[in-house]
């Protein structure tokens, strides 16, 4: 996955928000990174850590929530945890029904001072 | 960064073309290069010559909610190029694959059967040269080519640029040939209203189980090079019932472009789309 480009948008986009709500500093932002997003979450933290160098993101701490996949199965109705797409349900074998979580990647919220 | 192919900024791309043949045999390309070094960096800067100046010299502390999806971006220019194209009638499909399974064949096997009732555009995806829209070109189709520069895929706005230069005719038909890459082409929503994977019989069966983010978001998946089938070890009904595991709405035609066998169900496809 593209990384480094995510997190120049995540940039953009507080500095973006930073500016409507007259920031003059970000403490912290939380992101929220499923692990069947197709983000590498670690890969993702290092890109941004690299990249807010400079911009408003400069001094806040960066506050990743890794989210595990959920998935419904399709023959007992049992929630189980996914770890990739073609996780089957640990009790009976079948394959989910429906998928919860995991497909997550966005900026939950912004600590700013202004 | 990309794990794929360990690229960094993909901001640095640039659009070349269009390319196409004139009748009149002067079939050198038009060389229009424009360098789209990123021109959206909003930068922004207040000056407060105001007299009324941060008075008070306190500072609040304050939480933005947000719960925006980063990707939201790209989605909102790809759901504008998709406006677009339904405005004009324009099929547009995002061909996907891994590098060598035959996509840029397809398209010129494609393009030659159906240019008598169809005006055809192409823009190809690639991170250098412009080889492939030179090769569409010749088919008589009008071709484009996005030169990714280190990125690894197409993006909505790369799409939208190319689409800018292409002045495109009601009703015709839009195809966009993406960078070869299974991983990260999968995030990218162009504008398309179907994608289509490619992968050829000398991949294994297990693509799909492997790389199952772009057959989940795929309509379609053709398997090219049929005519290898008798002297490669690849199950038919192995990858199928891969396919099924993460996506059990995806249509499976399997084609030769070298030979033409099963191509007529894959234009029958195309047609079946417009009529939706």
């Amino acid at each position: 996955m593209h990384e480094f480009s995510l997190a120049q948008d995540v940039i953009r986009l507080a500095e973006y928000e930073a500016e409507k709500n007259d920031a003059r500093i970000v403490s912290e932002i939380t992101i929220e990174i499923g692990n069947m997003s197709g983000v590498d979450a670690d890969a993702f933290e290092s890109a941004l850590g690299l990249l807010k160098e400079g911009s408003i993101l400069e001094d806040a701490y960066l506050n990743i929530i890794r989210i595990w996949g959920r998935g419904v199965c399709n023959a007992c109705n049992k929630e189980f945890e996914m770890n990739k797409r073609t996780d089957t349900c640990p009790e009976c074998g079948s394959f989910p029904s429906e998928i919860k979580g995991g497909n997550e990647f966005r900026v939950v919220s912004l600590e700013i001072y202004d | 960064m990309c794990e794929t192919c360990g690229c960094g900024n993909p901001e640095g791309y640039k659009v070349q073309g269009p390319y196409h043949t004139h009748s009149h045999g002067e079939d050198h390309p038009h060389e229009h290069i424009h360098e789209h070094g990123h021109d959206h960096t909003h930068s922004h800067t207040h000056s407060n010559d105001d007299d009324h100046q941060l008075s008070h010299d306190h500072t609040h502390q304050k939480i933005i909610k947000l719960n925006v999806d980063i990707l939201s971006a790209n989605n909102l220019t790809a759901g504008m190029n998709r406006r677009f194209f339904e405005g004009r009638k324009v099929l547009c499909l995002n061909l996907v694959s891994s590098p060598g399974s035959g996509k840029t064949t397809i398209l010129e096997k494609t393009i030659i059967s159906l240019i008598p009732s169809k005006k055809i555009y192409v823009i190809e995806g690639d991170q250098q040269t412009h080889l492939d829209a030179d090769r569409i070109a010749k088919t008589g189709a009008t071709a484009i080519q996005i030169n990714t520069g280190s990125g690894c895929h197409l993006d909505a706005k790369m799409v939208e640029s190319a689409v800018e230069k292409l002045d495109i005719e009601a009703n015709s038909i839009l195809f966009i040939e993406n960078v070869g890459n299974l991983v990260c082409p999968a995030m990218f929503d162009l504008g398309e209203q179907k994608r289509v994977v490619v992968v050829s019989t000398t991949e294994g069966e297990d693509k799909p189980v492997k790389y199952p983010n772009m057959f989940e978001t795929s309509h379609l998946c053709i398997i090219n090079k049929s005519d290898l089938l008798p002297y490669v070890d690849f199950s038919l009904e192995e990858f199928i019932k891969n396919t099924r595991i993460v996506n059990p709405d995806l249509k499976v035609i399997t084609v030769s472009a070298r030979t033409g066998e099963g191509m007529d169900k894959w234009f029958d496809w195309i047609f079946n789309q417009r009529k939706n």
